[in-house]
């Protein structure tokens, strides 16, 4: 009746893996193109920079900036910068950044990226939780006034801009109240560093930002799980349990651990896109991240940079899409032992 | 006769939907006895479901139960369990004195925890203080005796075949030795060879003395001849036949029942003499049930006085029916 | 000549990602049905004769093995849309959820117009009209009552009686019935059996039902087929299989029914 063969299991991965390859290259054509589609010069701000201090000789200016086009290759035609990106991109090679040159594109982006994770992750881990939470309550209640203000606030906050809503807790909680600070990372003058004093302040900063973050995200959360707790209300487990005698807690909890299941798929992805940083709430808080990088590798039209922070954000977007089959089979046994019916 | 178990007095229960009645059970009675299989039997539509849930007093919005008891048999005492607050229900009589092995059995038990943990958790609503080790060991018991391997507890829902996931259902359901049990078409999601085990399985409940009696919902009349001997006919929220079933077999009283019966297809000779019967028309939209007797409208004796009166259930011959050729 | 004719079919699934199962869903299945004749394919859920249908109906395409209706291989012979049409016409189905045949936007007449269009007629011709009201008047509806209906204003023995109405205006020469009666209440199948023998007796219709039920095989075939697992076990007339099973499974299958007038010992 049945052949098994461990062939199909490379051809698997080897599909998933030429499909991988196919969407980078679409995916990093798209991030050589679009920089190139915004007006400007990328060298005028290099440009500028060198000739702050001393005089501008016309000469001296002509036959620096003719380097840096050979240096950046910007002279050459757009085929061949283009070839010239692709084999470098599938090298790993990231290459040097323009407005900051002659540092390497790589050595801007890797003492950022600390400060992005450490803002992102915990707080989109923990608008996940909330966020479930409180539509997994709701949709248990459904129909009660605890789900109806819940339904509400959740969409409510998932509609506001969180740049706005960034600002709003600026001018509440910083500029007229005096609570928190509203700007960078840390006390400016402080150098960042391994201390416990270091680290205070560090927090301190970062408790706007992370609600910025935080509440902005929960809604479209909680709003998920609700609908996805109302299903499985009627489920025929949930039924013969209760006419077992189970609590209302134990049936909460067995809904809430099978709604939240698709849940944690967009857990990870959205895990998988933190490297790109917030953009706009990193540059609203002026917060050294990933994020506040791009922007002003955006400014100054700095191609190298913007196309490294895109790879970098590229293939942590598809690791994580990798891992969430995984990461699924270990949450759920009818993933992981296969499901007996069907055959 | 045995002595009472279970019993359900003058029960309306209606769904109520943007303030319309929806009379799914109307003026009920039905009493159940120890050492008893009741077949309860009617189409989709005939509130024998809601019946069920009437039974088990689990009434949920839009479900309200009008008017009407339930009274529980036990120990001498009678209990009214439609006087009894939600929370005493799943606690004291729920799983422990009633029980019931639902209508999709096959999707029951919680799918993501392994079988023991569910059976775990049921136990520690009834009890304060469980011991782990003693519960798996009488649950094995009892998966053994409903025929499951007494492995199976330690697996996942999904890792059963239907029939065994069925008796794992059943084996759960009667952990606590139940009073009363009621079966919601436990068969009709099984292929006919996985059935007859099944049915087995439940007339083994009550040989064994695990539970005292069952209420058998379906909509088959030859499945629940197998298994019970007073049949209750439902149709339209109300009861208009209540009899043996070798003598409803024999000879039908209602009009309803004699439709029903006599559209049964088994592969027998008999069947093919009689050939096929069928009640034309639709049952009743129950927010409207039409005037007098339900039935009237799709009735082929009818009488001026059906489409006017309710019929009651009366007695004739030892047997109960509601309807006016009595 | 039959009407029908069934030859070593065979149909192989090949499923899983990871690990490549093959399921053989149908093996070297072999049958034919004469005109008239109803003939009954017995088996419980997996057993293929599902797919079996899906093969016949050209849904599907089988591994291997032939389909021949009317004379024509159905795969081999079938190549031009009208050549399709043709077949259409002579072989029609009716499935066992009355529900999914209808499209719930459109008023239920549009499933006869699709039949008068299959038959190059103008649904809008005052001809058309009389041949729905009388088609519909055979399956025992009255056409004012459904006509311009939506499909939520039915019951399901309604919408599976006006598929079999689609019959009456097609006058197909073969009928797939793929469990017809099993999602409508007992009281109101035995109308709905009633309509085939009907057709069978005015029309000459050949019928291929599809069944779990042996009762309905019983009760409604000239034939019956018993299949298990993607096989043929057993074929003989009604009262062959009943009284007499030979193949293990069918004597277990037998057994297993329940009874009405005897009760199992």
């Amino acid at each position: 009746m049945k052949g098994y063969a461990l062939r199909p299991f490379l051809k698997y991965v080897s599909r998933k893996f030429i499909f991988l390859l196919v969407t980078y290259f679409i995916a990093i054509t798209i991030v050589f193109i679009l920089p190139r589609a915004i007006p400007g010069n990328p060298l005028s701000t290099l440009l500028r920079q060198i000739f702050q201090q001393g005089q501008a000789n016309p000469e001296l200016i002509r036959s620096v900036h003719k380097t840096l086009m050979e240096e950046f290759g910007l002279g050459k035609p757009w085929y061949e910068q283009y070839i010239d990106f692709i084999t470098r991109a599938f090298k790993g090679d990231l290459g040097t950044s323009i407005s900051s040159y002659p540092k390497k594109t790589l050595d801007l982006i890797a003492p950022v990226m600390p400060w992005t994770l450490i803002l992102l992750i915990p707080s989109i881990i923990t608008a996940w939780i909330i966020g479930n939470t409180l539509g997994a309550i709701a949709g248990f209640k459904r129909g009660s006034f605890t789900d109806k203000f819940t339904l509400n606030f959740s969409l409510i906050v998932s509609q506001i801009p969180y740049y706005w809503l960034g600002m709003l807790l600026i001018f509440t909680l910083s500029v007229k109240l005096h609570i928190f600070p509203g700007q960078g990372g840390y006390s400016q003058g402080t150098i960042p560093a391994f201390t416990l004093k270091f680290i205070l302040d560090m927090l301190y900063h970062y408790i706007l930002p992370f609600l910025s973050i935080v509440i902005s995200a929960l809604g479209g959360w909680a709003i998920g799980t609700r609908v996805l707790v109302i299903y499985e209300l009627d489920a025929d487990y949930v039924n013969f349990g209760e006419l077992l005698g189970l609590k209302e807690k134990t049936v909460f909890s067995y809904i809430f651990r099978n709604s939240i299941l698709p849940q944690v798929t967009g857990l990870a992805l959205s895990l998988g896109g933190a490297l790109g940083g917030a953009l706009i709430t990193e540059i609203i808080f002026n917060y050294p991240g990933t994020g506040y990088l791009l922007f002003r590798a955006l400014s100054t039209l700095d191609y190298p940079l913007i196309q490294g922070i895109f790879i970098i954000l590229i293939g942590s977007v598809y690791l994580a899409n990798f891992l969430v089959d995984f990461v699924y089979a270990l949450i759920d046994p009818r993933i992981r032992l296969g499901q007996s019916e069907g055959s | 006769m045995g002595n009472l178990v279970l019993q359900v007095e003058n029960a309306r229960a209606y769904y109520i939907v943007e303030n319309n009645y929806v009379r799914a059970i109307d003026d009920v009675s039905i009493s159940i006895r120890e050492g008893e299989v009741v077949g309860i039997v009617g189409e989709s539509g005939s509130g024998k479901t809601t019946l069920s849930n009437v039974m088990l007093v689990n009434i949920k919005k839009p479900l309200s139960l009008i008017d009407g008891k339930v009274k529980l048999y036990l120990n001498g005492s009678i209990i009214e369990l439609n006087k009894l607050p939600r929370e005493e229900l799943q606690r004291n009589i729920w799983g422990k004195e009633t029980s019931i092995i639902p209508q999709s059995a096959m999707n029951a038990l919680m799918p993501t925890k392994r079988i023991k943990d569910s059976i775990l958790d049921v136990m520690k609503t009834h009890f304060d203080e469980i011991h782990e080790n003693e519960i798996i060991d009488k649950a094995q018991t009892r998966f053994e005796e409903i025929g499951v391997s007494k492995d199976a507890i330690f697996r996942y829902p999904f890792e059963l075949s239907g029939g065994m996931r069925q008796r794992a259902v059943i084996a759960v359901a009667t952990l606590l030795n139940p009073r009363f049990l009621i079966a919601d078409e436990p068969t009709s999601a099984l292929d006919v060879s996985t059935q007859k085990m099944v049915l087995k399985t439940i007339q083994n409940l009550r040989e064994k003395g695990i539970v005292k009696s069952i209420a058998f919902i379906t909509h088959d009349i030859a499945t629940v001849r197998q298994i019970a001997e007073t049949l209750v006919v439902m149709y339209a929220g109300k009861i208009v036949e209540i009899s043996s079933i070798e003598e409803i077999i024999r000879e039908p009283l209602h009009p309803y029942t004699k439709g029903l019966l006599f559209s049964v297809v088994t592969p027998e000779p008999e069947v093919k003499e009689r050939g096929i019967y069928h009640i034309p028309g639709t049952p009743p939209n129950l927010m409207y049930p039409p005037p007098g007797c339900r039935f009237h409208p799709r009735c082929e004796y009818k009488l001026d006085i059906c489409e006017r009166e309710e019929p009651q259930l009366k007695v004739v011959n030892n047997r109960k029916v509601a309807c006016f050729l009595y | 000549m039959p009407i029908l004719e069934v030859n070593n079919l065979t149909k192989i699934y090949e499923s899983g990602m990871i690990i490549r199962r093959y399921i053989e869903a149908v093996k070297n299945v072999s049958f034919s049905i004469e005109e008239g004749e109803i003939v009954s394919l017995v088996g419980e859920s997996g057993s293929g004769k599902t797919t079996t249908a899906n093969i016949i109906l050209r849904f599907l395409k089988p591994t291997s093995g032939e389909v021949i209706v009317d004379g024509r291989d159905i795969w081999k012979d079938i190549n031009t849309f009208e050549d399709l049409k043709e077949y259409r016409k002579k072989v029609h189905a009716v499935f066992q959820d009355p529900f999914s045949s209808y499209n719930s936007f459109y008023p239920v007449d549009r499933v006869l117009y699709q039949a008068l269009e299959l038959l190059g007629k103008n649904p809008k011709a005052s001809e058309s009209k009389d041949l729905i009201e009388e088609s519909l008047v055979s399956v025992g509806l009255e056409p004012k009552h459904i006509l311009g209906k939506y499909p939520h204003q039915l019951s399901g023995g309604e919408k599976q009686r006006l598929m079999i109405a689609r019959c009456w205006l097609i006058r197909p020469k073969l009928i797939i019935a793929d469990e017809p009666v099993s999602m409508i209440d007992a009281s109101t199948r035995g109308g709905i059996i009633k309509l085939f023998e009907k057709l069978r007796e005015e029309e000459k219709t050949s019928i291929l039902f599809i069944t779990h039920d042996m009762g309905l095989a019983y009760y409604i075939s000239d034939k019956i087929l018993i299949m298990y697992l993607g096989e043929i076990v057993e074929q003989g007339t009604p009262e062959e299989i009943i009284s007499n099973p030979k193949h293990e499974y069918t004597k277990n299958l037998i057994e297993s029914i329940p009874t009405l007038y005897k009760k199992w010992s």
